[in-house]
């Protein structure tokens, strides 16, 4: 399964972290391993490849979501979520699929478990690339189904320190990237927005794996160089042959509330059917699924 | 007194060195102030100047009061806020329109720049808390988005493109009850931005950023900046105004009015020395000390000067009247020195005493303030009788010579003829009248006394830290405009409290459902008996189970996951309950406490709460709005799980940590935001015994505890603490004067009379006060205790006086004239040199300056005339009990 809520996915390694390799002077000099054929990946290659690894292993997948929310005074909240996925497959004919490069529409369900109050919530979504996502909300306690107008993907997720899009994933054309750096380990890449008005951030630098493509660090900064949010993957795990974020962090630097995901249960290739992802299964989730 | 063991004998022999120790002395304690201002190594071991402008600190850091509100403070994330108003009255829109809103839009943007370098940690910043910025374009509103969908969004993302974006802009505001009243005016021309700052001692540096930025955006609307934090910041930088105006004018005042009464320079310059000495000893002590410079404190040296001068003017005037007969400098000022040192230790000794009595306050600056200015006192009357008598040895021959005719200008010796003496001959018209109509002066005085006396039951107390300034002042101005427009910038938070139960009684009523649930059940209660001596109550016993159980779930195996999950299930339930603020009839008796806010009047019979904000009103709107906009679904849901989700629907929006404002994430507490439209103390009070009977009489359907928190009440309760505190320091400093008295005279009754002519001139006073309906507020509380250790000094002159002056001439009235020559004139003089000496301060820009040097001048312009009115009649009334036995000096004379 691929890590449908890790913003960017983590290396295989869980501590290399990316200042050690990156202040090592020895590492930009020397060429590494596999140099030779990452050498003609241009940034937007890299970039590709990172949103492919993120978001897009398997035709579909399934994980269990614990979330844990920290505020800057450590007080806790959990919820408890099972997250379904289904990429649409590509246009006939074309095999990008096998290829590991098909970056298409995909469809989520969230089934909330805990806390108690929240149980049998559910959140639906139909991510496009042409236009506004198709979200929905399914809230029991008030029997109502809800659909809810994407103005912009950068409000909170659950009132967690993740944002929608750091979940559903950030288009890839809508940032220029450029490679600042190719340490041992990662490739740097300089993010800046195309439309800087839809965002809070003025730019975001992403620390990617050269082997697994996921990233394992990003940061957000604002004008001033402040940096406003910081996401690291926290555990990688290679399950049903992908490597796979098992566990990641937001922290919003602004608010000092910080955001853990632990995802257990992943499976990726389950077969789930495209009716899944319907309204109808707000009402009637699908037990089998889910558990 | 000994005469070796009297100082002024020393100084008499050897002047030279009283004027090198005085000096030195000085100047010593002037550089130990102000080195670790200038030269950084020096702090490590001498405190730097440091200024405090928090009328906070007006109680001491651990306060319950002061505890609760930063814990509260912390507990909700809230901040102290400027608020910057934005009114337009050219536009019919008011401030809706394109230009404006864009300009709005750059204010708020710049806003969030305003972020500078912690100076006590480089690595974080301090500021404007960008994230909690209320502004148009960082609130967001819940509202319909077509095909029954629902949509959060930013109220003003990006500044209008036509007038009727503008107007859209107001009309999507006023559907959000939060907005509506807080961020839009209620008549909907205005705008106010709410700024959160660190910390609020940066409020004047921010307000200053905006208002140079106001500037150079130009634009016809106006910008009012308000807020307490402003208010009170402001207030420390114009306290220094005040410390630059009005000390120096104080003693221009003084200087003048000495030149008036002793006509010639030398005769004044070493009085003068002697003040200054004083006041740069004090303060420089002051900060040596550490203490900090105060709204209380940096009146010290205006309290000082005035003080300081009068012994002063006793020894130059009476050695001036000696020193024609004699011609003999060192025996004039000995022989002077000796007759005036018992009186003048003695007014001092009262003097201080008066201030040293607000150590007895609970209100550490105005313990500070009274401990120094008896301290100032004090240095005063040594240098006065050591260096005054060396400065008059120092004097070169040519000058004294000179200075010979040169008694005071209005005594009877000096310029007669000339009409300097209209003082001297109105003095003894007053003598003559007090002893012959001694029944009208009395009478009069109890009719006058009486009738301010009443007065004082009309007096109301309260304080308000706007009003410190004058009416014209940009803060007033700002604080009239905005609280015309909107809800009130006067925040008072009132938070609820759910009561935990008993880890027993919890324990108690789970068991029987646990025990039902098989392996996991007997698990659970294992560890819920593990778990009660640990945790503080109930509520804490089922959240940390809920946890447990949901570990234990996580790893279960298939065979006992079923199990695991029914019991985790019932201990979420369990959990749930506990969460108080997410129960319907909790948040609609919220509600009910808000519309019952709203009816609260004040003295006046106006409203005093504008507007409240709580949970509830997050809960009705996002409610309204899932259900496509339904007023009638303005309302709370009906059951707690719908308002989880109701909740966290409302979470999904880009400013998630908004609802953390109004209740705590365990929805264990909640707090009301209460905005009133004056910073008046009174209104502060009247709401919280409002809401305090409205909650015991409307008991909250759960166990619920009331609290306030916020500026507006902390002032309520140092006020409070002030005016009990006041009452006990004037008790305590009258009856350490009286004591005073009795010692001084050796005589229970002469005591209680000296006491007479100043109880009266501080009850009309106070009497004045509740009759012109000035407020009872700090500068007037601290007023009494003050001026009591200062009046007195007349009334120790007098009665000396007038008691040696009897025993000389055998009664009252034939010692009556002689009373009213030089010693009513001395205590004339001091009464204007002092009483005038404090008027300066009402050149001071802030109000309660004014307030004390008006008040304090005119008690002891009061207490001068009561001494000489009322004292000789009461020694006339009282004659045969105050000298019973035939003195056999008066028989003999």
């Amino acid at each position: 399964m691929k890590m449908i809520f890790s913003f960017i996915v983590a290396s295989l390694v869980l501590f290399p972290l990316l200042t050690a390799s990156s202040q090592d002077p020895a590492a930009k000099e020397k060429p590494e391993k596999g140099v030779q054929a990452e050498k003609a990946l241009t940034a937007d290659e890299i970039v590709a490849r990172a949103n492919q690894a993120s978001y897009y292993r398997g035709a579909d997948g399934r994980a269990v979501v614990k979330m844990t929310i920290s505020d800057s005074q450590g007080r806790e909240r959990q919820r408890r979520f099972t997250i379904l996925r289904r990429d649409t497959p590509p246009p006939e004919g074309s095999d990008t699929k096998e290829s590991d490069a098909f970056t298409g529409e995909q469809k989520f369900y969230l089934y909330f478990t805990r806390p108690s109050d929240v149980n049998r919530m559910g959140f639906l979504v139909h991510k496009h690339l042409d236009r506004d996502d198709d979200r929905w909300l399914f809230l029991p306690a008030l029997d109502l189904v809800k659909r809810i107008a994407a103005t912009d993907k950068r409000t909170s997720f659950v009132g967690s320190d993740f944002y929608y899009e750091d979940v559903s994933g950030r288009r890839t054309t809508d940032d220029t990237h450029t490679l600042k750096e190719t340490t041992q380990s990662y490739f740097v890449i300089e993010n800046i927005p195309l439309n800087p008005k839809e965002v809070e951030f003025s730019k975001y630098v992403v620390w990617i794996h050269r082997e697994t493509f996921l990233p394992v660090k990003t940061e957000y900064s604002d004008a001033e160089g402040r940096v406003l949010r910081t996401y690291q993957a926290l555990g990688v795990e290679t399950i049903g042959g992908y490597p796979t974020v098992t566990k990641s962090s937001m922290k919003d630097e602004r608010t000092g509330s910080t955001t853990v995901m632990e995802y257990s249960g992943v499976k990726y290739d389950l077969g789930i059917p495209e009716e899944i992802f319907t309204e109808r299964s707000l009402r009637e989730p699908p037990r089998q699924w889910l558990n | 007194m000994n005469p070796r063991l009297n100082p002024s004998t020393y100084s008499i022999q050897h002047p030279r060195s009283v004027l090198v120790a005085m000096l030195g002395s000085t100047l010593l304690l002037a550089i130990l102030a102000a080195l670790p201002s200038v030269w950084a190594p020096a702090r490590s071991v001498l405190s730097e100047v440091t200024v405090d402008t928090d009328p906070e600190n007006m109680l001491s850091a651990d306060e319950p009061v002061r505890v609760f509100h930063h814990d509260m403070k912390e507990r909700f994330s809230l901040a102290d806020m400027i608020v910057v108003g934005v009114v337009d009255e050219a536009h019919p829109a008011g401030v809706f329109n394109v230009l404006a809103l864009t300009r709005i839009h750059r204010l708020a943007t710049f806003a969030k720049t305003l972020r500078w370098p912690d100076p006590a940690d480089e690595t974080r910043t301090i500021g404007v808390v960008e994230v909690d910025l209320i502004a148009p374009s960082t609130v967001e509103t819940v509202e319909q988005a077509g095909l029954g969908a629902v949509r959060f969004d930013w109220l003003m993302a990006e500044p209008p493109r036509n007038e009727a974006e503008a107007l859209a802009v107001r009309a999507r505001a006023s559907r959000i009850p939060f907005l509506d009243g807080t961020l839009l005016s209620e008549d909907g021309k205005a705008i106010a931005l709410y700024i959160p700052l660190t910390q609020k001692d940066l409020a004047h540096r921010v307000a200053s950023e905006l208002e140079a930025e106001i500037d150079r955006m130009g634009g016809t609307e106006e910008y009012h900046i308000s807020g307490l934090p402003v208010a009170e910041d402001t207030f420390g930088v114009e306290m220094f105004k005040q410390m630059a105006i009005s000390a120096p004018v104080a003693m221009l005042v003084i200087f003048m009015l000495m030149l008036l009464f002793f006509r010639k320079l030398p005769l004044i310059v070493p009085p003068m020395i002697v003040a200054m000495v004083s006041a740069i000893s004090t303060m420089a002590l002051l900060i040596v000390t550490g203490n900090t410079i105060h709204i209380m404190s940096s009146m010290i040296p205006i309290f000082i000067m005035p003080i300081a001068v009068l012994d002063a003017i006793h020894i130059i005037s009476d050695f001036f009247e000696r020193y024609g007969e004699t011609r003999d400098r060192v025996a004039t000022i000995r022989s002077v020195m000796r007759t005036l040192f018992a009186p003048m230790l003695f007014t001092t000794l009262t003097t201080a005493a008066g201030f040293a009595s607000l150590a007895l306050t609970p209100i550490p600056p105005v313990q500070t303030f009274g401990v120094f200015i008896a301290i100032g006192v004090m240095l005063a009357w040594f240098w006065t009788i050591t260096f005054i008598p060396a400065a008059i040895v120092l004097i070169p021959d040519r000058y004294l010579a000179s200075l010979a005719g040169a008694a005071p200008a209005d005594s009877e010796v000096g310029r007669a003829g000339h009409g300097a003496s209209v003082m001297g001959r109105l003095l003894s018209r007053v003598g003559t009248f007090t002893v012959e109509r001694r029944g009208v002066v009395l009478g009069g005085a109890l009719v006058v006394a009486i009738f301010l006396g009443l007065g004082i039951t009309r007096i109301t107390i309260n304080d308000n830290p706007t009003r410190w300034f004058d009416p014209g002042h940009p803060i007033r101005v700002a604080d009239r405009v905005l609280n015309a427009h909107f809800g009130g910038t006067y925040m008072g938070y009132l938070t609820f409290e759910a009561e935990a139960p008993s880890v027993a009684a919890t324990l108690a009523a789970i068991v029987p459902e646990v025990s039902e649930l098989g392996a996991a059940g007997a698990s659970i209660l294992q560890k819920a008996r593990d778990l009660s001596p640990v945790v503080d109550d109930g509520t804490a016993l089922v959240s940390r189970l809920a946890e447990w159980a949901a570990e234990q779930l996580d790893a279960a195996d298939d065979e006992s996951f079923d199990g695991w999950e029914t019991a985790s299930q019932l201990l979420d339930r369990k959990s749930e309950l506990a969460r108080a603020f997410q129960q319907p009839e909790v948040l609609r008796y919220l509600t009910r406490v808000q519309e019952y806010l709203l009816t609260i009047e004040g003295a006046g019979g106006e409203r005093v709460v504008g507007k409240s904000s709580s949970v509830a009103d997050v809960v009705k709107t996002v409610h309204r709005e899932l259900f496509l906009a339904d007023e009638a679904q303005y309302r709370v849901p009906d059951s707690a799980a719908a308002v989880a989700q109701v909740l966290i629907t409302y979470q999904s929006s880009h400013r998630p940590q908004d609802l953390w404002h109004f209740v705590t994430p365990d929805y264990t507490s909640a707090s009301v935001w209460v905005q009133l439209k004056s910073g008046d103390n009174q209104d502060m009070a009247i709401v919280t015994a409002g809401v305090d009977s409205y909650v015991a009489a409307n008991p909250p359907p759960a166990a619920l505890s009331a609290k306030w928190f916020g500026l507006t009440y902390i002032n309520v309760v140092w006020q409070e603490k002030m005016v009990a505190g006041m009452l006990k320091a004037f008790l305590g400093s009258f009856l350490v004067v009286l004591a005073m008295m009795i010692a001084l005279f050796r005589s229970f009754w002469w005591g209680i009379l000296s006491m007479i002519p100043l109880t009266i001139t501080v009850a009309s006073i106070y009497g004045l006060i509740g009759w012109i309906g000035k407020d009872y507020d700090m500068p007037v509380a601290v007023l009494s205790s003050l001026s009591l250790g200062l009046a007195i000094d007349y009334a120790i002159h007098f009665l000396s006086r007038a008691r040696s002056a009897v025993r000389e001439h055998g009664s009252w009235a034939a010692a009556a004239p002689i009373v009213f020559g030089e010693p009513a004139r001395a205590i004339t003089r001091n009464a204007i040199v002092v009483g005038v000496g404090f008027l300066p301060l009402l050149l001071a820009p802030l109000r309660p300056y004014q307030t004390v040097g008006f008040f304090i001048a005119l008690i002891l312009i009061f207490a001068g005339v009561a001494t000489v009115l009322i004292l000789p009649a009461l020694i006339g009334l009282l004659e045969r009990w105050l000298f019973p036995a035939p003195t056999s000096k008066g028989a003999s004379s």
